[in-house]
Protein backbone atom coordinates (compact mmCIF):
# COMPACT_ATOMS: atom_id res chain seq x y z
CA UNK A 1 0.00 0.00 0.00
CA UNK A 2 1.42 3.45 -0.91
CA UNK A 3 2.10 6.30 1.06
CA UNK A 4 0.03 9.36 -0.12
CA UNK A 5 2.81 12.20 -0.43
CA UNK A 6 2.84 15.11 2.18
CA UNK A 7 1.28 17.76 -0.46
CA UNK A 8 -1.91 15.70 -0.68
CA UNK A 9 -2.14 15.30 2.86
CA UNK A 10 -2.02 18.44 3.71
CA UNK A 11 -4.39 19.55 0.88
CA UNK A 12 -7.01 17.40 2.24
CA UNK A 13 -6.65 18.80 5.71
CA UNK A 14 -6.59 22.23 4.39
CA UNK A 15 -9.57 21.35 3.00
CA UNK A 16 -11.19 20.00 6.42
CA UNK A 17 -9.45 22.91 8.32
CA UNK A 18 -10.42 25.71 6.55
CA UNK A 19 -14.26 23.55 6.32
CA UNK A 20 -14.29 23.67 9.88
CA UNK A 21 -12.64 27.18 10.46
CA UNK A 22 -15.60 28.62 8.39
CA UNK A 23 -18.80 26.68 10.22
CA UNK A 24 -17.43 27.85 13.27
CA UNK A 25 -19.01 30.90 14.26
CA UNK A 26 -17.11 31.58 17.36
CA UNK A 27 -13.92 32.29 14.89
CA UNK A 28 -15.79 34.06 12.38
CA UNK A 29 -16.80 36.44 15.61
CA UNK A 30 -12.95 36.96 16.26
CA UNK A 31 -11.90 37.09 12.71
CA UNK A 32 -14.35 39.86 11.40
CA UNK A 33 -17.42 41.05 14.23
CA UNK A 34 -14.64 42.26 16.68
CA UNK A 35 -12.33 44.35 14.48
CA UNK A 36 -14.98 45.59 12.65
CA UNK A 37 -17.04 46.87 15.60
CA UNK A 38 -13.47 48.69 17.10
CA UNK A 39 -13.29 50.24 13.85
CA UNK A 40 -16.45 52.05 13.68
CA UNK A 41 -16.71 52.28 17.61
CA UNK A 42 -13.59 54.21 17.58
CA UNK A 43 -14.95 57.16 15.64
CA UNK A 44 -17.63 57.64 17.94
CA UNK A 45 -17.36 60.18 20.60
CA UNK A 46 -16.24 63.40 21.42
CA UNK A 47 -13.09 62.58 22.31
CA UNK A 48 -12.31 59.99 19.84
CA UNK A 49 -9.77 61.65 18.67
CA UNK A 50 -7.69 61.55 21.96
CA UNK A 51 -6.78 57.71 20.86
CA UNK A 52 -5.27 58.41 17.66
CA UNK A 53 -6.35 59.42 13.60
CA UNK A 54 -7.72 56.97 11.33
CA UNK A 55 -4.91 55.01 10.44
CA UNK A 56 -4.70 54.27 14.27
CA UNK A 57 -8.27 53.38 14.46
CA UNK A 58 -7.10 51.00 11.72
CA UNK A 59 -4.23 49.35 13.35
CA UNK A 60 -6.15 49.24 16.68
CA UNK A 61 -8.71 47.41 14.59
CA UNK A 62 -6.44 45.13 12.98
CA UNK A 63 -3.99 44.63 16.34
CA UNK A 64 -7.41 43.41 18.01
CA UNK A 65 -8.45 41.19 15.29
CA UNK A 66 -4.69 39.38 15.37
CA UNK A 67 -4.82 39.14 18.75
CA UNK A 68 -8.18 37.68 19.30
CA UNK A 69 -7.14 35.30 16.11
CA UNK A 70 -3.67 33.55 17.24
CA UNK A 71 -4.33 34.23 21.42
CA UNK A 72 -7.85 33.04 21.98
CA UNK A 73 -9.64 31.83 18.79
CA UNK A 74 -6.45 29.11 17.90
CA UNK A 75 -5.22 28.20 21.13
CA UNK A 76 -8.83 27.11 22.38
CA UNK A 77 -9.56 25.11 18.73
CA UNK A 78 -6.15 23.61 19.50
CA UNK A 79 -7.02 22.52 22.90
CA UNK A 80 -10.44 21.42 21.97
CA UNK A 81 -9.63 19.46 19.54
CA UNK A 82 -6.62 17.90 21.74
CA UNK A 83 -8.74 17.06 24.28
CA UNK A 84 -11.41 15.67 22.31
CA UNK A 85 -8.60 13.34 20.41
CA UNK A 86 -9.01 14.69 16.93
CA UNK A 87 -5.05 14.82 16.93
CA UNK A 88 -4.56 11.25 17.53
CA UNK A 89 -7.66 10.19 15.18
CA UNK A 90 -5.56 11.97 12.80
CA UNK A 91 -1.75 10.72 14.13
CA UNK A 92 -2.45 6.95 13.43
CA UNK A 93 -2.70 8.15 9.65
CA UNK A 94 -0.16 8.37 7.12
CA UNK A 95 -0.44 12.22 7.10
CA UNK A 96 3.07 13.69 8.21
CA UNK A 97 2.78 14.86 12.09
CA UNK A 98 3.85 18.13 10.91
CA UNK A 99 1.15 18.26 7.79
CA UNK A 100 -1.68 18.29 10.89
CA UNK A 101 -0.13 21.60 12.56
CA UNK A 102 0.84 23.55 9.39
CA UNK A 103 -2.59 22.93 7.52
CA UNK A 104 -4.14 24.80 10.94
CA UNK A 105 -1.42 28.10 10.50
CA UNK A 106 -2.14 27.91 7.18
CA UNK A 107 -5.65 28.36 7.78
CA UNK A 108 -5.20 30.93 10.18
CA UNK A 109 -2.98 33.00 7.71
CA UNK A 110 -5.74 32.36 5.16
CA UNK A 111 -8.09 33.97 7.65
CA UNK A 112 -6.08 36.99 8.71
CA UNK A 113 -5.51 37.83 5.17
CA UNK A 114 -9.46 37.91 4.48
CA UNK A 115 -10.01 40.06 8.06
CA UNK A 116 -7.24 42.28 6.75
CA UNK A 117 -8.79 43.18 3.21
CA UNK A 118 -12.21 43.46 4.86
CA UNK A 119 -10.93 45.96 7.52
CA UNK A 120 -9.27 47.68 4.83
CA UNK A 121 -12.02 47.89 2.89
CA UNK A 122 -14.74 48.99 5.30
CA UNK A 123 -11.93 51.23 5.95
CA UNK A 124 -12.05 53.09 2.75
CA UNK A 125 -15.68 52.91 2.64
CA UNK A 126 -16.86 53.72 5.77
CA UNK A 127 -13.98 55.63 7.63
CA UNK A 128 -12.83 57.41 4.37
CA UNK A 129 -9.40 56.04 4.87
CA UNK A 130 -7.75 55.66 1.36
CA UNK A 131 -4.05 54.45 1.15
CA UNK A 132 -1.59 54.37 -1.59
CA UNK A 133 -1.82 50.87 -3.48
CA UNK A 134 1.78 50.05 -2.18
CA UNK A 135 1.17 50.91 0.96
CA UNK A 136 -1.90 48.28 1.20
CA UNK A 137 0.07 45.93 -0.02
CA UNK A 138 2.59 47.03 3.09
CA UNK A 139 -0.40 46.83 5.01
CA UNK A 140 -1.36 43.46 4.36
CA UNK A 141 2.15 41.93 4.83
CA UNK A 142 2.41 43.26 8.26
CA UNK A 143 -1.13 42.09 9.23
CA UNK A 144 0.17 38.90 7.62
CA UNK A 145 3.30 38.68 9.82
CA UNK A 146 1.24 40.18 13.32
CA UNK A 147 -0.07 37.12 12.63
CA UNK A 148 3.04 35.18 12.93
CA UNK A 149 3.24 36.91 16.37
CA UNK A 150 0.16 36.00 17.53
CA UNK A 151 0.07 32.78 16.42
CA UNK A 152 3.13 31.61 18.35
CA UNK A 153 1.85 33.21 21.34
CA UNK A 154 -1.22 31.05 20.89
CA UNK A 155 1.06 28.26 20.47
CA UNK A 156 2.84 28.85 23.56
CA UNK A 157 0.33 29.05 25.14
CA UNK A 158 -1.47 25.67 24.18
CA UNK A 159 1.97 24.14 24.55
CA UNK A 160 2.66 24.88 28.21
CA UNK A 161 -1.27 24.84 29.30
CA UNK A 162 -2.94 21.03 28.82
CA UNK A 163 -6.28 21.73 29.28
CA UNK A 164 -8.50 23.18 27.58
CA UNK A 165 -11.06 24.19 30.24
CA UNK A 166 -8.01 26.30 32.15
CA UNK A 167 -6.99 27.58 28.56
CA UNK A 168 -9.75 29.40 27.88
CA UNK A 169 -9.04 30.81 31.66
CA UNK A 170 -5.95 31.82 31.26
CA UNK A 171 -6.28 33.06 27.32
CA UNK A 172 -9.20 35.57 28.56
CA UNK A 173 -6.13 36.60 31.29
CA UNK A 174 -3.50 37.36 28.66
CA UNK A 175 -6.06 38.87 26.34
CA UNK A 176 -6.79 41.73 28.34
CA UNK A 177 -3.27 42.82 29.01
CA UNK A 178 -2.37 41.98 25.30
CA UNK A 179 -5.14 44.22 23.67
CA UNK A 180 -4.91 47.02 26.61
CA UNK A 181 -0.86 47.52 26.01
CA UNK A 182 -2.07 47.85 22.30
CA UNK A 183 -4.55 50.24 23.28
CA UNK A 184 -2.38 52.45 25.08
CA UNK A 185 0.75 52.66 22.84
CA UNK A 186 0.54 56.05 21.36
CA UNK A 187 -0.58 58.01 24.52
CA UNK A 188 1.42 58.48 27.48
CA UNK A 189 -1.86 59.45 29.34
CA UNK A 190 -1.06 56.64 31.82
CA UNK A 191 2.59 57.28 32.51
CA UNK A 192 5.84 57.16 30.32
CA UNK A 193 6.77 53.75 31.64
CA UNK A 194 3.31 52.12 30.57
CA UNK A 195 3.90 53.69 27.29
CA UNK A 196 6.95 52.26 26.89
CA UNK A 197 5.87 48.95 28.34
CA UNK A 198 2.81 49.13 25.81
CA UNK A 199 5.05 50.51 22.83
CA UNK A 200 7.41 47.31 23.25
CA UNK A 201 4.74 45.09 23.66
CA UNK A 202 3.52 42.28 20.87
CA UNK A 203 0.71 44.16 20.21
CA UNK A 204 2.34 47.75 20.52
CA UNK A 205 5.12 46.65 18.04
CA UNK A 206 2.56 45.44 15.71
CA UNK A 207 0.47 49.36 15.48
CA UNK A 208 3.82 50.77 14.91
CA UNK A 209 4.70 48.95 12.00
CA UNK A 210 1.04 49.13 10.77
CA UNK A 211 1.66 52.32 10.86
CA UNK A 212 4.81 53.10 8.95
CA UNK A 213 3.27 50.53 6.58
CA UNK A 214 0.12 53.31 6.23
CA UNK A 215 2.32 56.00 5.76
CA UNK A 216 0.96 57.22 9.09
CA UNK A 217 4.49 57.77 10.27
CA UNK A 218 7.94 57.28 8.64
CA UNK A 219 10.20 54.43 8.65
CA UNK A 220 11.97 55.28 11.51
CA UNK A 221 14.89 53.21 13.54
CA UNK A 222 11.95 52.66 15.93
CA UNK A 223 9.80 50.90 13.36
CA UNK A 224 12.99 49.06 12.25
CA UNK A 225 13.21 47.57 16.21
CA UNK A 226 9.51 46.84 15.71
CA UNK A 227 10.17 44.84 13.19
CA UNK A 228 13.04 42.80 14.98
CA UNK A 229 11.14 43.02 18.32
CA UNK A 230 8.21 41.04 16.26
CA UNK A 231 10.39 38.48 14.31
CA UNK A 232 11.90 38.15 17.98
CA UNK A 233 8.77 37.72 19.72
CA UNK A 234 7.31 35.11 16.81
CA UNK A 235 10.89 32.94 17.07
CA UNK A 236 10.67 32.64 21.26
CA UNK A 237 7.05 32.27 21.20
CA UNK A 238 6.92 29.46 18.63
CA UNK A 239 9.75 27.68 19.84
CA UNK A 240 8.22 27.55 23.37
CA UNK A 241 5.12 26.30 21.80
CA UNK A 242 6.56 23.79 19.76
CA UNK A 243 9.06 22.81 21.92
CA UNK A 244 6.63 22.09 24.76
CA UNK A 245 3.45 20.98 22.95
CA UNK A 246 1.54 17.54 23.89
CA UNK A 247 -0.88 15.91 21.44
CA UNK A 248 -2.56 14.90 24.15
CA UNK A 249 -3.39 16.94 27.46
CA UNK A 250 -3.13 13.84 29.49
CA UNK B 1 3.37 -17.25 5.58
CA UNK B 2 4.52 -13.51 6.81
CA UNK B 3 2.45 -13.02 10.24
CA UNK B 4 0.33 -9.68 10.04
CA UNK B 5 2.12 -8.25 13.24
CA UNK B 6 5.13 -9.57 14.87
CA UNK B 7 6.37 -7.67 17.97
CA UNK B 8 9.25 -8.18 19.81
CA UNK B 9 10.65 -7.13 23.05
CA UNK B 10 8.74 -4.19 23.11
CA UNK B 11 9.02 -1.62 25.99
CA UNK B 12 7.22 1.28 26.56
CA UNK B 13 7.78 3.14 29.77
CA UNK B 14 6.44 6.53 30.97
CA UNK B 15 9.60 7.85 33.08
CA UNK B 16 10.20 5.63 35.76
CA UNK B 17 7.10 3.37 34.92
CA UNK B 18 7.30 0.43 32.84
CA UNK B 19 3.94 0.08 31.34
CA UNK B 20 4.66 -2.29 28.87
CA UNK B 21 7.56 -4.92 29.99
CA UNK B 22 9.32 -6.25 26.82
CA UNK B 23 6.32 -8.33 25.06
CA UNK B 24 6.21 -10.48 22.32
CA UNK B 25 3.63 -11.49 20.06
CA UNK B 26 2.72 -12.24 16.67
CA UNK B 27 -0.48 -11.79 14.64
CA UNK B 28 -1.01 -13.89 12.27
CA UNK B 29 -2.91 -13.42 8.57
CA UNK B 30 -6.85 -13.87 8.67
CA UNK B 31 -6.41 -13.97 12.62
CA UNK B 32 -8.59 -12.36 15.23
CA UNK B 33 -5.95 -11.85 18.30
CA UNK B 34 -7.61 -10.56 21.62
CA UNK B 35 -5.38 -8.78 24.56
CA UNK B 36 -6.77 -9.43 27.17
CA UNK B 37 -6.08 -7.70 31.35
CA UNK B 38 -7.53 -5.54 33.43
CA UNK B 39 -7.05 -1.80 33.42
CA UNK B 40 -3.31 -0.72 33.97
CA UNK B 41 -2.23 -3.97 32.62
CA UNK B 42 -0.44 -2.10 29.46
CA UNK B 43 -2.46 -3.06 26.52
CA UNK B 44 -3.45 0.71 25.34
CA UNK B 45 0.54 1.43 25.74
CA UNK B 46 1.26 -1.52 23.46
CA UNK B 47 -1.71 -0.59 21.16
CA UNK B 48 -0.47 3.05 21.00
CA UNK B 49 3.17 1.69 20.25
CA UNK B 50 2.12 -0.59 17.38
CA UNK B 51 -0.09 2.20 16.02
CA UNK B 52 2.61 4.92 16.36
CA UNK B 53 1.80 7.07 18.94
CA UNK B 54 3.89 6.32 21.51
CA UNK B 55 7.61 5.99 20.90
CA UNK B 56 8.78 2.64 22.31
CA UNK B 57 12.33 1.99 24.61
CA UNK B 58 12.87 -0.48 22.93
CA UNK B 59 11.74 -3.44 20.72
CA UNK B 60 10.38 -4.47 17.19
CA UNK B 61 7.35 -4.04 15.63
CA UNK B 62 6.98 -5.35 12.12
CA UNK B 63 3.66 -4.65 10.23
CA UNK B 64 3.21 -7.45 7.12
CA UNK B 65 7.08 -6.62 5.95
CA UNK B 66 7.47 -3.19 6.90
CA UNK B 67 9.24 -1.93 10.02
CA UNK B 68 6.81 -0.09 11.26
CA UNK B 69 10.06 1.89 13.50
CA UNK B 70 12.16 2.69 10.49
CA UNK B 71 9.12 3.42 8.02
CA UNK B 72 6.17 4.56 10.32
CA UNK B 73 4.33 6.42 7.50
CA UNK B 74 4.40 3.07 5.50
CA UNK B 75 3.17 0.83 8.48
CA UNK B 76 0.33 3.13 8.93
CA UNK B 77 -0.93 3.37 5.70
CA UNK B 78 -0.86 -0.90 6.64
CA UNK B 79 -2.85 0.03 9.30
CA UNK B 80 -6.49 0.32 10.18
CA UNK B 81 -7.06 2.17 13.64
CA UNK B 82 -10.29 2.21 15.94
CA UNK B 83 -8.93 4.14 19.35
CA UNK B 84 -10.41 3.86 22.68
CA UNK B 85 -11.99 7.58 22.62
CA UNK B 86 -12.57 8.47 18.93
CA UNK B 87 -13.36 12.08 17.96
CA UNK B 88 -13.35 13.76 14.63
CA UNK B 89 -13.72 17.52 13.22
CA UNK B 90 -17.21 18.21 15.44
CA UNK B 91 -18.13 20.75 12.06
CA UNK B 92 -17.85 18.36 9.36
CA UNK B 93 -20.37 16.21 8.91
CA UNK B 94 -20.01 12.16 8.32
CA UNK B 95 -19.68 12.81 4.67
CA UNK B 96 -17.04 15.42 4.64
CA UNK B 97 -14.94 13.41 7.64
CA UNK B 98 -15.08 10.27 5.37
CA UNK B 99 -13.77 12.36 2.10
CA UNK B 100 -10.79 13.51 4.73
CA UNK B 101 -9.68 10.00 6.54
CA UNK B 102 -10.08 8.39 2.68
CA UNK B 103 -7.91 11.17 1.52
CA UNK B 104 -5.48 10.99 3.91
CA UNK B 105 -4.91 6.94 3.05
CA UNK B 106 -4.51 8.32 -0.87
CA UNK B 107 -8.34 6.93 -1.90
CA UNK B 108 -10.42 8.79 -3.56
CA UNK B 109 -14.22 8.46 -2.55
CA UNK B 110 -16.96 10.63 -4.95
CA UNK B 111 -19.88 11.70 -2.69
CA UNK B 112 -22.13 8.75 -4.59
CA UNK B 113 -19.23 6.23 -3.22
CA UNK B 114 -19.13 7.98 0.34
CA UNK B 115 -22.84 7.79 0.60
CA UNK B 116 -22.94 3.96 -0.61
CA UNK B 117 -20.28 2.99 2.31
CA UNK B 118 -22.55 4.78 4.65
CA UNK B 119 -25.23 2.83 3.67
CA UNK B 120 -23.92 -0.40 4.29
CA UNK B 121 -23.53 0.37 7.74
CA UNK B 122 -26.84 2.05 8.25
CA UNK B 123 -26.05 5.71 7.96
CA UNK B 124 -27.21 7.15 4.97
CA UNK B 125 -29.85 9.28 6.60
CA UNK B 126 -27.44 10.52 8.92
CA UNK B 127 -24.80 11.67 6.10
CA UNK B 128 -25.53 15.28 6.83
CA UNK B 129 -25.31 14.91 10.44
CA UNK B 130 -22.48 15.91 12.72
CA UNK B 131 -20.42 12.61 14.76
CA UNK B 132 -21.69 13.96 17.85
CA UNK B 133 -25.04 14.05 16.72
CA UNK B 134 -24.98 10.07 16.32
CA UNK B 135 -26.03 7.49 19.11
CA UNK B 136 -23.26 5.37 20.64
CA UNK B 137 -23.48 2.66 18.49
CA UNK B 138 -23.71 4.54 15.42
CA UNK B 139 -20.47 6.44 15.79
CA UNK B 140 -18.91 2.75 17.15
CA UNK B 141 -20.54 1.82 12.96
CA UNK B 142 -18.73 5.09 12.11
CA UNK B 143 -15.12 4.70 13.44
CA UNK B 144 -14.95 1.12 12.18
CA UNK B 145 -15.96 2.45 9.21
CA UNK B 146 -12.99 5.62 8.99
CA UNK B 147 -10.68 2.73 10.51
CA UNK B 148 -10.89 0.47 7.21
CA UNK B 149 -11.47 2.93 4.66
CA UNK B 150 -8.36 1.91 2.58
CA UNK B 151 -8.97 -1.49 3.13
CA UNK B 152 -6.25 -2.35 5.80
CA UNK B 153 -4.32 -5.77 6.33
CA UNK B 154 -4.07 -4.98 9.55
CA UNK B 155 -7.14 -3.41 11.84
CA UNK B 156 -5.89 -2.36 15.56
CA UNK B 157 -8.99 -1.95 17.94
CA UNK B 158 -8.88 -0.91 21.20
CA UNK B 159 -11.94 -2.14 23.58
CA UNK B 160 -14.16 -1.78 20.53
CA UNK B 161 -17.30 -2.47 22.32
CA UNK B 162 -16.71 -0.45 25.63
CA UNK B 163 -20.35 1.22 26.50
CA UNK B 164 -22.36 -0.49 23.76
CA UNK B 165 -25.67 -2.30 24.27
CA UNK B 166 -26.17 -6.44 23.33
CA UNK B 167 -27.05 -5.19 19.77
CA UNK B 168 -24.62 -2.85 19.32
CA UNK B 169 -22.34 -5.64 20.31
CA UNK B 170 -23.70 -8.19 18.33
CA UNK B 171 -23.82 -5.78 14.85
CA UNK B 172 -19.66 -5.22 15.71
CA UNK B 173 -19.14 -8.76 16.44
CA UNK B 174 -20.53 -9.82 13.23
CA UNK B 175 -18.96 -6.70 11.25
CA UNK B 176 -15.57 -8.27 12.90
CA UNK B 177 -15.99 -11.54 11.63
CA UNK B 178 -16.93 -10.26 8.33
CA UNK B 179 -13.18 -8.46 8.39
CA UNK B 180 -11.61 -11.98 8.96
CA UNK B 181 -13.80 -13.29 6.05
CA UNK B 182 -12.12 -10.23 3.87
CA UNK B 183 -9.07 -11.98 4.83
CA UNK B 184 -7.93 -9.17 7.26
CA UNK B 185 -6.15 -9.63 10.39
CA UNK B 186 -7.71 -8.27 13.42
CA UNK B 187 -5.67 -6.59 17.40
CA UNK B 188 -8.58 -6.38 19.57
CA UNK B 189 -8.37 -5.17 23.29
CA UNK B 190 -11.11 -6.14 25.74
CA UNK B 191 -12.58 -6.30 29.14
CA UNK B 192 -15.09 -8.70 28.18
CA UNK B 193 -14.40 -12.41 27.99
CA UNK B 194 -17.68 -13.08 26.53
CA UNK B 195 -16.07 -11.17 23.67
CA UNK B 196 -12.51 -12.92 23.96
CA UNK B 197 -14.52 -16.24 23.49
CA UNK B 198 -17.01 -15.34 21.34
CA UNK B 199 -15.01 -13.61 18.30
CA UNK B 200 -11.12 -14.33 18.86
CA UNK B 201 -8.92 -17.19 18.00
CA UNK B 202 -6.28 -16.11 19.61
CA UNK B 203 -6.00 -14.48 22.74
CA UNK B 204 -3.08 -12.99 25.65
CA UNK B 205 -3.38 -12.25 29.02
CA UNK B 206 -1.65 -9.12 29.98
CA UNK B 207 -1.01 -7.70 33.64
CA UNK B 208 1.50 -5.39 35.32
CA UNK B 209 3.29 -4.91 31.22
CA UNK B 210 3.61 -8.30 30.72
CA UNK B 211 2.01 -11.44 28.69
CA UNK B 212 0.83 -13.85 30.75
CA UNK B 213 -0.25 -16.34 28.27
CA UNK B 214 -1.60 -16.98 24.98
CA UNK B 215 -3.40 -19.36 23.30
CA UNK B 216 -7.03 -20.23 22.04
CA UNK B 217 -9.41 -19.85 24.90
CA UNK B 218 -10.43 -23.06 24.47
CA UNK B 219 -6.71 -24.10 24.80
CA UNK B 220 -6.20 -21.71 28.03
CA UNK B 221 -9.07 -23.25 29.70
CA UNK B 222 -7.97 -26.39 29.39
CA UNK B 223 -4.62 -25.62 29.94
CA UNK B 224 -5.67 -23.58 33.71
CA UNK B 225 -8.70 -25.87 34.40
CA UNK B 226 -7.09 -27.97 37.05
CA UNK B 227 -4.82 -24.96 38.87
CA UNK B 228 -6.08 -24.68 42.56
CA UNK B 229 -6.70 -20.98 41.82
CA UNK B 230 -8.65 -21.26 38.87
CA UNK B 231 -10.45 -23.72 41.09
CA UNK B 232 -11.41 -21.32 43.17
CA UNK B 233 -12.10 -18.62 41.05
CA UNK B 234 -14.79 -20.83 39.05
CA UNK B 235 -18.62 -20.74 39.95
CA UNK B 236 -19.41 -24.28 38.41
CA UNK B 237 -17.80 -25.05 34.93
CA UNK B 238 -14.33 -23.37 34.38
CA UNK B 239 -14.51 -19.99 31.79
CA UNK B 240 -11.85 -18.10 30.36
CA UNK B 241 -12.78 -14.92 33.30
CA UNK B 242 -12.16 -18.14 36.03
CA UNK B 243 -8.60 -17.96 34.02
CA UNK B 244 -8.57 -14.69 33.70
CA UNK B 245 -9.19 -13.79 37.51
CA UNK B 246 -6.69 -16.45 38.81
CA UNK B 247 -3.92 -15.14 36.70
CA UNK B 248 -4.16 -11.08 37.01
CA UNK B 249 -5.95 -11.64 40.64
CA UNK B 250 -9.02 -10.37 42.63
CA UNK B 251 -7.75 -6.76 43.47
CA UNK B 252 -9.27 -3.60 41.96
CA UNK B 253 -7.23 -1.59 39.56
CA UNK B 254 -7.91 1.86 38.65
Amino acid sequence: MAVPTWSSSLKVLLRADATAQLRTPFSLVLTFALPLILLVATGLGKNSAALGGPEFRISLALTVGLVSIGTVGYSLAIARDRDTGVFQRLRVTPAPTWTIMVSRWIVQLGAVLVMAIVVLVVAAFFVGVTLPAQDYLFTVLVALLGSAVFLSIGQAIVGLIASADTLNAAGRVIYVPLIGLSLFGNTDRLGTTVEMVSRWSPGGCLETLLSAAMGATSWSGQVWGALFASLGYTVVFAVIGIRWFRWVSK
Amino acid sequence: MTPALRVSGLRVAYGSVVAVDGIDLEVREGEIYGLLGPNGAGKTSALSAIEGLLRPSAGDIVIGDVDARAHPLQAKAHLGVQLQTTSFHSSLTLVEIVRLYAGLYGVTLKSAQIRELLGQINLKKEASKRFRELSGGQQQRFSLLIATIHDPELVLLDEPTAGLDPQARRQLWDRIERFRKEGRSILLTTHSMEEAQAVCDRVAIMDHGKILTVGTPAALIAAHRDDPQVRQAAHGEVTLEDVFIALTGRELRD
